[in-house]
């Protein structure tokens, strides 16, 4: 199969003078969004106590132990900054990413140990729930930093209990475990009751000689007999019990290593616990990457850095998509499917890093004379039309058949509306292409390069995909919403401007409110708006875009429960023809 | 010798970003066109100087319509 993949057809060209020349704006347009993004992120790493306090505590803080723990150049962080419930502290309390660690991909998570020495809080839960699904998805090991002082008591009732609450990733620790996905935890600190559980719950445990695990801490135990009311004698008791637990909590190494054997291994140092996971994670089973890879891996041909001139921040802004992919894939070569056939949309066969992944993304732009054909008029890129909508369910069926992850990179604006549309069954090949997703059963990610609109976000494997995409990106121009809020405006308001008029009343305090809704809606969808709400699930600077395709790439390739032989391939044989 | 810019779809002459007179270099932005709710911008295809602009802002333009002539 070598002559399908080796070399490919080449993509994309050499920025011209003139195009670096007029994108000097555009550049320092995007960066400043991204200088934004960079310091929502640094509130998150510097919330809660300092570096500093814990080091003198003799603890490192969960970002310490992620920079010993993952190789360099490989941390692909996630959910930053997803705070869904706005807690003050700006985060949910536990840091999460994708990177190596002994040589193999793994799923990483830790609790932020600066911030109520790691308690649970509203959305952390959720949170939790996206990164053990982005394991399960990848077939990729979980690796835990556990240091979890259980439940942050005042907020209890916004994450504790219901069907996603605090309780629910510990049947998604089973989920994994049942499906062959192995949960290490390196175990620091005190970890009662809910950090108990998170403690427990994976599958190899690694102590630091300071940690504990406790179905309830010091603080449960001296407080466990209820009067209905506190007074000074009650206080005088509970003084003098949680004195006795605070010199021993329970479950502590001599319990959890000396009696019940729960943990496999203790360490004085903590980084002793860390290199112990390495040492695991090393033997973990992964296919070597020749097993998979089509191709030597190569950059791409044109600086990745191109990014920041070739897609305009200003969303009404066409640009050459195949430009931005150029930059993107092995040495800026592919292979389209369909070429010929619905141009509001490419699909084609691209390598990152010598891995065969599948590619659809939204052309901008017009379209040409004469498309849609089913109407009489232009048809301009961003939209998805009759022809696009059939070749991108042909395209993910075949992705599916041969096995191939797909990268999803959206900028589109939704899909065709009015009768001609109907006509044209849009609806239905709209839902098609989501029963297309859905039987394929492979990993994809989405990149929302810049607009995600209307019903085309969910039908182009964005985040509502959750069986099939492992995470969303977004980028310093990513946008995201339902419509337009100019768009949402009219829709809300333009029955109210006719009665007012009709009325004879001014027609301003409707504006007014047509003003703000709009406002409100651009407001709500930038990028870290997006990031916190979860609508994205990494803000990433275009800069990095190609490390997170790489991580993808290598993921998906390092332990697949569901193989197609290169030489059984059929997608790449439908293109050659 | 001269090179004619034509509109590459149709739409409204969103902005005018040249003067007669002007010398540009290839791919300056020389005119933008909205349509579709899409601004879709037309790039000086050589270094030259502006030699005539046939059109205003504001206008509606059909596809191949001639916008600019440039002198190279």
């Amino acid at each position: 199969m070598r002559r399908y993949f080796e070399k490919m057809g080449d993509l994309g060209r050499e920025l011209r003078k003139g195009e670096i020349k007029r994108t000097e704006d555009n550049v320092a347009a995007l960066q400043e969004v991204e200088q934004e993004v960079d310091a929502a992120v640094e509130r998150v790493k510097t919330t809660g106590f300092s570096t500093e306090k814990i080091n003198e505590r003799g603890q490192m803080t969960v970002w310490q132990r992620l920079e010993y723990l993952v190789e360099p150049g490989t941390w692909c962080p996630l959910h930053t900054l997803y705070n869904p419930l706005d807690n003050p502290e700006d985060t949910t309390n536990v840091i999460d990413g994708i990177g190596k660690i002994g040589g193999k991909w793994a799923v990483v998570i830790g609790f932020d140990n600066k911030v109520f020495a790691g308690a649970w809080m509203p959305g952390q839960p959720e949170n939790i729930l996206r990164v053990t699904q982005v394991s399960k998805r990848l077939n990729l090991p979980l690796v835990w930093l556990v240091n979890c002082s259980g439940a942050k008591l005042p907020d209890q009732e916004k994450f504790y209990a219901n069907r996603r609450g605090a309780g629910t990733p510990f049947y998604r620790h089973a989920e994994l475990e049942q499906l062959g996905i192995p949960i290490l935890a390196g175990i620091y600190g005190t970890n009662p009751a809910g950090g108990g559980y998170q403690g427990i719950s994976p599958t190899v445990l690694f102590a630091h000689k300071n940690c504990n695990i406790a179905v309830g801490g010091a603080g449960i135990v001296s407080g466990m007999a209820p009067k209905g009311h506190f007074d000074v004698e009650t206080a005088h008791e509970l003084i003098e019990k949680a004195k006795e637990f605070k010199s021993e909590p329970p479950g502590t190494v001599k319990v959890h290593y000396d009696e019940t054997g729960f943990f496999r291994y203790v360490f004085d140092e903590e980084t002793e616990v860390l290199d112990a996971l390495k040492e695991y994670m090393a033997e973990m089973p992964a296919y070597n990457p020749r097993f998979f890879r089509v191709a030597e891996p190569k950059p791409p041909k044109y600086p990745v850095d191109d990014l920041y001139r070739v897609v305009p921040l200003e969303p009404k802004r066409v640009y050459e998509f195949e430009q931005v992919l150029a930059r993107l894939v092995d040495g800026s070569e592919h292979t389209e499917f369909r070429p010929d056939y619905g141009p509001e949309v490419y699909t084609g066969l691209c390598k990152i890093d010598g891995f065969l992944v599948g590619v659809v993304g939204n052309r901008q732009g017009y379209l040409g004379k004469g498309y849609p054909e089913y109407a009489d008029y232009p048809g301009i890129g961003g939209k998805l039309y009759r022809q696009g909508l059939i070749k991108m369910n042909e395209f993910v069926t075949l992705c599916g058949r041969d096995r191939l992850p797909i990268v999803w990179i959206q900028d589109t604006s939704g899909i065709d509306v009015g009768d001609d549309a109907e006509k044209a069954e849009l609806l239905g090949l709209g839902q098609g292409l989501i029963y297309s997703i859905q039987q394929t059963d492979v990993p994809m990610i989405c990149v929302v390069l810049r607009k995600a609109s209307a019903a085309a976000h969910y039908l182009m494997g964005g985040p509502p995909a959750n069986r099939h995409n492992a995470f969303t990106l977004g980028t310093a121009a990513s946008e995201v919403y339902v419509m337009h809020g100019e768009t949402a405006a009219v829709a809300t308001y333009v029955r109210r401007l006719v009665k007012e008029d009709e009325a004879g009343r001014p027609l301003e305090p409707v504006i007014e409110q047509m003003n703000e809704l709009a406002q409100q809606y651009h407001d709500r969808s930038r990028p870290v708006y997006c990031a916190r709400y979860g609508m994205l699930d990494e803000v990433v600077p275009m800069s990095e875009l190609r490390n997170y395709l790489v991580a993808f790439a290598g993921a998906v390739y390092q332990n697949p429960k569901s193989i197609c032989p290169q030489n059984h391939m059929i997608l790449p044989r439908l293109i050659k023809g | 010798m001269d090179e004619e810019m034509l509109a590459p779809l149709a739409g409204q002459v969103l902005s005018i970003k040249c003067a007669v007179g002007d010398a540009v270099e290839e791919d300056a932005e020389m005119i933008v066109i909205e349509a579709l709710k899409m601004e879709t911008p037309v790039f000086a295809p050589c270094d030259g100087t502006v030699k005539e602009i046939r059109v205003k802002e504001g206008d509606y333009v059909e596809e191949d319509d001639l916008l600019v002539i440039l002198s190279t």
